[in-house]
């Protein structure tokens, strides 16, 4: 099982959610956070006194799918959330130890 | 036996205040049983009558005999009383038609003074507003808490004394004629006759301040003094004491706006200096750019020196941090709300609908608002390429302050060119205080109160045209300058001498207000200290001053109050 983790401009919500759930990705959770990559932060002035901007508003969504999956639902994510502009965000991907559904106490895949 | 000693020598203070509390409570109605002079009418059944009718040329009905032989129009005056006598005589009815006539002007301006009061009041809201959205989120509680004591404890210090240190005089020489006079308001504590400096009548407004004029006058002069009151909230927030807050306001209601209002409004020195040295009108300050807003925004200049700059504020090479506002649209509805009740506080300043200058005063301080928001956010973007939203209300503001003092007396377009002025003078004042001066202002009331108070109060001495203030402080009631009928005039319009005047009582007004604020809390401090401790600044004031943050749910523990099984040991 793996977990993918994907950092994303919080207005490309709605059409990542669109393409997984298309692809048959069941649940995910979602975090709203600040981020910032290699672009530098930018000045803005408050009432006359300048202050740093560097960490802009992203959104995190965390999605479990099985290995069969990683390389479509990749793919799905980036095409929807891409703008060609900076800041579009990043993709990890890494490996779940065990999942289990609280509900029904089922583990593994049929959990997923 | 010695424990008992020992309490009654601790009690005595306190048994003396109470038996002084009480004497005044009482000499003021017992005085006023045995005295001759004019009584307090509670019930507001004597009130009003034909010596208070009045044509829109302001000649009273009730033709007065001329009581002096030698002036050079005694025969004509003369002859008008006694052609009044004979008409009297013929015509009962029409003598008490015109008692009926008089009562209902001044009901209607009870009525207008009362409703303008209200909406001054309503400005306590706004402001409340302005200043929670100005501010951090952490401390949005207490912003919220600061202005909703200041309305309390300060109109209860006004109850006590500060209403009669104002107006315990103000028959002898300021009497609201429009509300009847009050005459049992005619008392001097501190100076006498063109020369007072505090009022001594009216005590818990009880005894010649139970009065229905009187009260009426009190309504519509609290909510003034409680405007000069939250002003300071502005500069003081996210780092004062809730004690030594309390302390500001009762200073402030008891004793610093009261005593410069006597000398302006209450009949005090500054108003006679055109009766007692010639000065042009005297100080003249329509509705309190300096009054109000200069004592309140320069008694919020000394307490924010004393209490020295927000932690973080500025960093080690002494340049400024921005620490930007939460709530923007709070900014935006409270400014509306502000000058919304403004409509309020300067029409309402001629305690009664039956001077007919209102709409042009209403007008006028429309006109200023505008042209104050739209020079702040054209100076600002000529500044920094974007026009700032608080800047813009600030700069409505500062409109608003400016055309306080010269709204009555000066025409539209004036109006416009003081907005503009004021616009700028906050912009530049903003900035001056928080780079040059680093005196830590998070809301701007210096330079939106201070700075712009002073500069509608000189504002007077240039624009004011003359056509409106006749008789003004009683100066040139049959003529002034050469001229029937003219007002209190400008620079621009031919008075030198009021240009001077103004700039003399704005700046006292400044020296006045910082000076007496920064010596009495300078002693508050060093005796105990007015600003809370590092820990309790840096997590924010609502929850270590009042056990209650403004927004729970940001903190995890509150996300879902109620559904907590047990607290966790």
């Amino acid at each position: 099982m793996k977990r993918i983790d994907a950092v994303i401009k919080p207005f490309k919500l709605d059409e990542v959610k669109d393409s997984l759930t298309a692809l048959g990705v069941t649940g995910m959770t979602v975090f709203e956070t600040q981020g910032f990559g290699r672009q530098k932060g930018h000045a803005e002035l408050y009432r006359g006194t300048e202050y740093t901007v560097e960490f802009q508003p992203k959104i995190l969504i965390s999605v479990l799918v099985v290995e069969d999956l990683v390389e479509p639902v990749v793919k799905a994510i980036s095409d929807a959330a891409r703008t060609g502009n900076v800041g579009d965000g990043k993709i990890f991907v890494s490996s779940i130890d065990d999942v289990i559904r609280i509900r029904t106490g089922e583990r593994g895949h049929d959990a997923i | 036996m010695s424990h008992v000693s020992r309490r009654h020598t601790r009690d005595w203070p306190l048994k003396v205040a109470a038996a002084i509390l009480f004497a005044q409570m009482i000499t003021g109605p017992v005085a006023l049983a045995f005295a001759d002079g004019p009584q307090a009418d509670p019930a507001g059944i004597s009130t009003g009558d034909k010596t208070t009718a009045f044509d829109a040329g302001g000649n009273a009905f009730v033709v007065s005999e001329p009581t002096d032989k030698n002036a050079p129009d005694y025969a004509k005056r003369k002859k008008a009383f006694d052609e009044f006598q004979a008409q009297a005589a013929k015509e009962p009815l029409a003598m008490k038609l015109a008692d009926d006539v008089g009562h209902l002007r001044i009901s209607t301006n009870f009525s207008w003074t009362l409703l303008t009061g209200y909406l001054v009041l309503f400005m306590q809201a706004g402001f409340a507003l302005l200043t929670c959205g100005l501010v951090r989120k952490k401390n949005a509680g207490h912003l919220m808490m600061l202005n909703f004591a200041a309305y309390v404890f300060a109109f209860l210090a006004y109850y006590v004394c500060g209403f009669a240190f104002q107006y315990g005089a103000t028959a002898i020489n300021a009497a609201p004629t429009n509300l009847g006079g009050t005459p049992t308001l005619d008392r001097f504590l501190i100076g006498s006759g063109l020369w007072g400096f505090l009022g001594g009548k009216g005590f818990f407004l009880s005894g010649p301040a139970y009065d229905a004029g009187s009260l009426c006058l009190t309504l519509f002069e609290v909510v003034f003094m409680e405007t000069a009151g939250y002003i300071i909230i502005g500069a003081i927030c996210e780092r004062i004491t809730f004690w030594a807050f309390i302390l500001c306001e009762l200073f402030m209601g008891a004793i610093l706006y009261p005593m410069f209002g006597c000398w302006v409004w209450g009949g005090g020195w500054l108003s006679q200096l055109g009766q007692s040295m010639g000065f042009g009108h005297g100080y003249v300050d329509f509705a309190g750019s300096t009054v109000v807003h200069g004592v309140g925004g320069f008694a919020a200049m000394a307490l924010a020196v004393i209490l020295g700059p927000r932690l973080g504020k500025y960093g080690p090479d002494g340049k400024p941090r921005a620490f930007p506002a939460h709530n923007l649209a709070f900014v935006v509805i409270g400014t509306f709300i502000l000058l919304f009740g403004w409509m309020g506080f300067n029409p309402g300043s001629t305690l009664g609908a039956s001077d007919l200058r209102i709409s042009v005063i209403a007008v006028n301080t429309n006109l200023s608002a505008v042209a104050g928001s739209a020079s702040a956010m054209l100076l600002w973007y000529f500044l920094f390429g974007k026009p700032d939203i608080s800047m813009a209300c600030n700069g409505m503001l500062a409109g608003l302050v400016a055309i306080t003092a010269p709204c009555a007396f000066v025409s539209p377009n004036s109006a416009v060119i003081i907005g503009i002025l004021a616009g700028m003078l906050v912009d530049l004042g903003v900035l001056f205080n928080e780079r040059v001066l680093k005196v830590d202002d998070p809301c701007g009331a210096v330079s939106v109160h201070g700075y712009c108070g002073w500069l509608g109060a000189v504002c007077v001495g240039i624009f004011a045209d003359g056509t409106y203030g006749a008789g003004w402080n009683g100066v040139g009631a049959t003529s002034y300058l050469g001229a029937v009928g003219q007002g209190v005039t400008g620079l621009l319009y031919g008075d030198y001498r009021q240009f001077f005047t103004q700039i003399g009582g704005a700046t006292l007004m400044a020296i006045y207000a910082f000076g007496v604020t920064y010596a009495a809390f300078s002693l508050v401090n060093a005796m105990r200290s007015i600003r809370v401790s590092k820990e309790v600044e840096l997590e924010g004031l609502d929850v270590p001053q009042f056990g209650l943050p403004a927004y729970p749910e940001d903190r995890v523990e509150l996300l879902a109050p109620g559904s907590q099984v047990q607290a966790r040991a």
